[in-house]
């Protein structure tokens, strides 16, 4: 037991960073749970990856926008190639994202053997580091977070093609670089599933929220209180809140047979 | 500012530093032993990393930030071994006493480093500008390190000046002596050949009369050709190789590889205080050290 690390601003900022990928990525994920495309965040967090070692083996300097905006752009490319290949191959698209996946990520391998510096962006793009989040860093993301949530309330019910996955690649971009893909694969995916068969899309996403939530507050105190890695913490912690709502719908699911679809 | 305040402030200016021990961060656990011999049960150390990790790379723990928040002093290797997690971690912290100034010790600025570039070149891999900064495994540079450590003890907590002055004269008296007895038993180790997984042993091999004739990894970060390896098994094999080292924290299956195609047999050595069983403190890391070379000596 360790009670050194339960500070509000060591886990404050980690914490709202939390709830603004929760933001965008528990809407989203409903959407890619729903065509079955769950290792979309994968693919798109590689070729953002890719590209961000491709701008730097051009010569790009690694600090500032340019590396930012060289990811955005990469992610944006390959949403397009997937638009692309979701309208001429609907069957094949989970297999093609696979293939996208594999292809971004030997890709940096191969263009790292020249640059070594790289391979720290790349590492810290995949594990990342919800820690050693600053206010600072927060503030474009959490623009970003407002404009996307616009777009999808204004596009609401008619998100598909390539607005879907443009929106889903910048959203990835940014939320990875601030918390990792492993984290970014759990709010994406967890919340989604432990709601599904919730008929009132209203009620989904608000519990689906909830669920989100308690994930990363449970999970940064836990990480605090036994001294344990918190992007892993969150994981798991997001896992068992989302096993611990669907074990209380079960039981409250006499009184509310609307709300689930028995299992 | 009011006359109490003054008063408090004042009160608490004088008070503090006798009331309560030092709170001392150590990024590496050598530093952290090192601060144990130099200072005892007067201050509190803190260590960020464990012997079995990489320290160019950590985990995000809140433990960690929780630590370097209540730190009055901070000490690491430096040289850009931590540029990957340190800044972010004071910062992250928002101590200002450890962020620079006396709170703040690097030790790679205490000594002479090897390797440092004369020109700044992406192409050469992971560089550090400053240096190499593996150098905890030369003895006389751990004992310029402690000189400096020592001084900063009794800058930031001049009341156990006695006890810091007394700690240092002890431990250099038997770090000295225990130089003497590791060189003499080395000596069969002048002169000899090894083969490393990364160039992390420079100092340890200078200081034996020892040379490393290939690496696993040319440049450091960056995953073996396999041209290099074919290179790297005539180089070994041509060698007189005595052995291929590599730390505990690192992969023993490159190093496995190079041994099963050469003959040569890959040791690992505890690198830092806690490698191994045998590595309690900095005297039992140079025993061990030296006993897992020498025995590989035919």
């Amino acid at each position: 037991m360790n009670w050194d690390g339960l500070e509000l601003s060591i886990l404050g900022p980690a914490c709202l960073a939390g709830l603004l990928v929760l933001s965008t990525h528990v809407p989203l994920g409903q959407q890619v749970l729903a065509r079955g495309i769950i290792f979309i965040d994968l693919a798109i967090a590689q070729v953002a990856a890719l590209g961000v070692i491709l701008a730097q083996y051009l010569g790009m300097d690694e600090q500032g926008y340019g590396v930012e905006i060289a990811a955005a752009i990469a992610a944006l490319i390959g949403a397009t190639l997937l638009t692309w290949t979701d309208r001429k191959w609907p069957d094949y698209q989970e297999p093609l994202i696979g293939t996208l996946f594999v292809l971004a990520a030997t890709g940096s391998l191969l263009l790292l053997a020249n640059n070594p510096h790289g391979g720290e962006h790349l590492k810290d793009l995949l594990v990342g580091q919800i820690l050693w989040v600053s206010i600072g860093q927060l503030i474009p993301v959490a623009v970003l977070s407002v404009l996307l949530l616009t777009a999808m309330w204004f596009w609401r019910g008619r998100l598909s093609g390539l607005l879907f996955y443009g929106l889903f690649a910048l959203a990835i971009t940014a939320s990875v670089q601030l918390v990792g893909v492993y984290l970014v694969f759990a709010s994406l995916i967890v919340p989604a599933l432990a709601t599904v068969g919730i008929a009132k899309t209203s009620r989904r996403l608000a519990l689906a929220y909830a669920i989100g939530a308690c994930g990363y507050v449970s999970g940064l105190v836990l990480s605090a209180v036994l001294d344990l890695p918190s992007g892993a913490m969150i994981v798991w912690t997001l896992a068992g809140c989302g096993i611990l709502a669907r074990v209380l719908m079960r039981f409250g699911s006499g009184s509310r047979t609307s709300a689930v679809v028995s299992a | 500012m009011n006359k109490f305040a003054f008063f408090t402030l004042l009160l608490f200016t004088f008070v503090t530093p006798s009331a309560h021990a030092l709170n001392v961060f150590a990024c590496e656990p050598e530093w952290g032993a090192l601060v144990h011999e130099l200072a005892g049960d007067a201050v509190t150390v803190d260590v960020g990393t464990t012997a079995l990790q990489d320290v160019h790379v950590i985990e995000a723990k809140p433990s960690l930030i929780a630590k370097v928040r209540r730190a009055d002093l901070v000490i690491c290797s430096g040289a850009d071994l931590e540029i990957g997690w340190l800044p972010q971690l004071i910062r992250q912290a928002g101590n200002s006493k450890v962020a620079s100034g006396p709170g703040y010790l690097m030790a790679a600025e205490q000594i002479v480093t090897l390797e440092k570039p004369s020109k700044l070149d992406r192409s050469e891999g992971d560089v550090h500008p400053q240096g190499n900064p593996h150098f905890q495994l030369d003895p006389y540079r751990v004992l310029a390190v402690a000189k400096a450590v020592d001084a900063r003890l009794v800058e930031l907590d001049p009341g156990k000046t006695a006890i810091y002055q007394q700690r240092l004269a002890d431990f250099s008296t038997r770090w000295q002596a225990a130089i003497k007895v590791w060189e003499t038993r080395a000596a069969p180790l002048k002169g000899r050949k090894v083969v490393v997984h990364h160039g992390s042993w420079i100092y340890l091999l200078q200081w034996l009369g020892m040379t490393e004739i290939g690496a696993l990894e040319p440049k450091p970060g960056v995953p073996p050709t396999s041209a290099h390896l074919a290179s790297l098994i005539d180089i070994t094999k041509g060698g007189n190789t005595l052995a291929i080292l590599r730390a505990a924290y690192q992969d023993p299956k490159p190093g496995d590889w190079l041994s099963e195609h050469t003959g040569v047999p890959a040791i690992t050595l505890p690198f830092t205080v806690g490698g191994d069983d045998k590595a309690k403190d900095l005297f039992s890391l140079f025993d061990s050290t030296i006993d897992k070379l020498l025995a590989v000596v035919k």
